[in-house]
């Protein structure tokens, strides 16, 4: 790559197409470029020639003239900007002065004008500032690329902790329920992780977690988390005791200002009940066979911030035929209009309208389309569903 | 978020007013040095005219009763109301920082 600061007379390895259909302009423009260390140049003799060299090589720059045969240079400006889609500056150069005519060539896509007849102090400082201009563009393209490319990898790394389908299904399925799972990551990478453990031959757990904040530093937190819960085994079976537990060690890894939201439960529907313990999470939602529902107190002290905090064990019934739906506060949080969040009958009346129709792996597709206006606000933060569904008695 | 701080009774009593959110991170840290340099030792965060808080916010308050306590102040939030009192009651964060 070529030295952004290449001063006169170092070499400046640019490729510059320099388009003119006088000889002798050829020949001056290109020897003031050359005195100036540029030494890469190509010459056009008129338009339909340089849009051939444009199709064909990369381009830094390009001095175009304006009054040509065959093709001018307003309309090979036009062409390289919208059917060649081409960034690289152009410099005109005219010897029209008139406001309207030099109006025309920066419409038709023209970075900056020189005028005719040629200055060459003032060919030289503008095309180096132009340049110049396009490698910070460049570069700054090129990190912007080079972020977002990590960031995909970051947010695919995050996807992969998450159990598939099929391992679900392992678990749960012998355990007499079903449960389907659903996890949209937000623009900027976040914190919403869920897994599923298996505790003994009739009982399951279900985490569900919320780093809070979002970006990096929330995604390598739920790394963390999710070590800490997979390594956990002890206390599986009581969630009061486990998140206890978790939050210790949280307290140790977070920040002082990163905390986490959870809800842990061990589902067993042999026993006809799930026992659960809650960090500040969003309450799920038991939707009852029946017709009831009714959501689960989800009041706790988040987890991560002080060492003391001591969480309970509750218990609430299931029977066949009832279904259980967990999210994340990205379902019903509304930031621009804080009124408008959705409550948990709000959300038992959408969760119950989709199922109407769509009670099989389709449902929480179905119920984001219900719920978000767009695919924009669906990205704002990481979105996590799950519902569980207790086997029916058949 | 914008915020004012006023002493009062001998206490710095710092308003935060609008949202409390991701956004107002380096906002934010201005009000946690002022707290930290300020020559009172009682704290208070008004949270009366806060909009709404989401967990980042709830962080940063945190943040500022880590930097308070540090600095050997005491730090209360105040005027929890609305979204903020169900965001205050579901995290338990008046069990972590004292609420007036």
């Amino acid at each position: 790559m070529a030295d952004p600061i290449a001063e006169a007379g170092t070499e400046d390895t640019a490729a510059i197409l320099v388009v003119d259909d006088l000889q002798s302009s050829r020949l001056l423009i290109g020897s003031i470029l050359q005195a100036a260390g540029f030494n890469n140049l190509t010459f056009a003799a008129d338009g339909v020639e340089a849009l051939e060299i444009l199709e064909r090589r990369v381009v830094d720059m390009v001095i175009l003239d304006i009054v040509m045969p065959r093709k001018d240079g307003i309309q090979v400006c036009r062409e390289a900007r919208e059917r060649l889609a081409l960034a690289m500056p152009i410099l005109i150069q005219t010897g029209l002065q008139d406001a309207d005519h030099r109006a025309t060539a920066f419409d038709a896509g023209a970075s900056d004008i020189v005028s005719k007849p040629i200055h060459a102090h003032e060919l030289v400082s503008r095309t180096r500032l132009h340049l110049e201009r396009r490698r910070m563009i460049d570069s700054l393209q090129g990190y912007r690329r080079r972020m977002q490319d990590e960031l995909k990898a970051a947010e695919a790394m995050q996807v992969s902790l998450l159990k598939s389908e099929r391992e679900v299904a392992a678990i749960v399925g012998p355990r007499k329920a079903r449960l389907t799972t659903f996890y949209k990551a937000s623009n900027q990478l976040g914190g919403d992780l869920w897994q599923v453990f298996e505790i003994d031959a009739t009982r399951f757990g279900i985490f569900m977690v919320d780093l809070s904040g979002h970006g990096v530093a929330a995604a390598i937190n739920a790394f963390r988390v999710h070590m800490l819960a997979e390594d956990q085994v002890d206390y599986r079976s009581t969630p009061g005791a486990w998140l206890t537990s978790l939050n210790v060690g949280l307290c140790q890894i977070l920040p002082v200002e990163h905390f986490a939201t959870a809800f842990y439960g061990v589902v067993d529907i042999a026993g006809g009940c799930i026992q659960y313990a809650a960090a500040g999470a969003p309450p799920p939602l038991v939707l009852e066979k029946t017709g009831g529902w009714q959501a689960l107190d989800h009041c706790g002290v988040i987890l991560g911030c002080s060492e003391a905090a001591c969480y309970e064990t509750h218990s609430v019934p299931i029977a066949p035929g009832d279904r259980v739906f967990f999210y994340s506060d990205a379902l019903y949080e509304n930031f621009d209009e804080p009124e408008k969040s959705l409550e948990p009958a709000d959300l038992v009346a959408h969760v119950r309208a989709v199922l109407e129709t769509e009670a099989g792996p389709g449902f929480h597709e179905a119920l984001v389309q219900r719920v978000f206006d767009s695919e924009a606000a669906t990205r704002r933060d990481d979105l996590t569903l799950l519902l569980l569904e207790v086997a029916g008695d058949g | 978020m914008d915020y004012r701080s006023d002493v009062r009774d001998g206490r710095l009593v710092v308003s935060i007013s609008g949202m409390l959110t991701f956004d107002d991170h380096e906002a934010f840290r201005r009000v946690v040095s002022e707290i930290a340099d300020c020559q009172e030792a009682a704290v208070e965060l008004s949270l009366a005219t806060t909009k709404m808080i989401d967990s980042a916010g709830i962080g940063m308050l945190l943040l500022a009763k880590d930097k308070a306590a540090k600095s050997g102040k005491f730090l209360c939030l105040s005027g929890v109301k609305g979204h903020v009192a169900k965001v205050v009651e579901l995290s338990k964060i008046d069990q972590l920082i004292p609420v007036e």
